[in-house]
């Protein structure tokens, strides 16, 4: 998959290797070709958050490749893959506010930074009924 | 500081800042600056001490525990 930006703080990797495996389901590892240290744990968004919503810039989707106006559909026009965040003595946390989303025809990829969105970057997990929705 | 559409803003003597559209919820501003001085949108710097922080898990251990603590659910079709 290919990031023509980046993704913020890592803007100098422009390819990710998305893995999984059964052991680790259902966390998709996203990790930088060129420097295989750099490493994500991610969930996708409606594995973390059932029903998950993108609302996704113009700016972004012109980016991805989309036409403006409409949202792409999670499974069918993306993968839409949330970061996860472990810190130590506190719960798991997942950003549903600024998803890694990847084009599925192209495999371009770019982290959308969604305004007007009602989701946080730092929900905890895990996610029970309505929390996030 | 008040400025209307078309007019600018100088910070110091290289870097100049100008209102181009005012728009109902959002304005529209372009920046003249040299390639020396990053600039970027306040939330791309946030996402990226995010980011970060994000990128420092994955001891063994630590994963151990996530996926313990992790939901079940439907994985949307991804793949």
């Amino acid at each position: 998959m290919v990031f023509p930006d980046g993704i913020p703080a890592f803007e100098q990797e422009k390819r990710f290797l998305a893995m999984r495996q059964p052991i680790s389901e259902p966390l998709v590892f996203l990790q930088s070709v060129t420097h295989p240290d750099v490493c994500f744990a991610t969930l996708p968004a409606p594995a973390a958050c059932p029903g998950y919503r993108l609302n996704v810039t113009p700016e972004d989707l012109h980016a991805l490749g989309f036409k403006r106006g409409r949202q792409p559909e999670i499974g069918r026009d993306v993968l839409c893959l949330a970061i996860l965040s472990l810190t130590e003595n506190a719960p798991p946390t997942v950003n549903l506010l600024e998803p890694i989303v990847i084009n599925i025809g192209t495999l371009r990829g770019r982290q959308a930074i969604q305004r007007d969105s009602s989701y946080s970057h730092r929900e905890v997990l895990p996610l029970r009924g309505a929390a996030c929705s | 500081m008040r400025r209307r559409a078309g007019e600018s803003i100088l910070i110091g003597e290289d870097i100049e800042i100008q209102i181009l559209h005012i728009g109902e919820s959002r304005i529209k501003i372009g920046i003249t600056a040299p390639k020396s001085v990053p600039v970027t949108m306040k939330e791309v710097k946030l996402v990226g001490e995010e980011n970060l922080a994000a990128a420092q898990l994955h001891s063994v251990a630590a994963l151990r525990t996530m996926l313990d603590r992790l939901i079940d659910g439907p994985t949307g079709g991804e793949k």
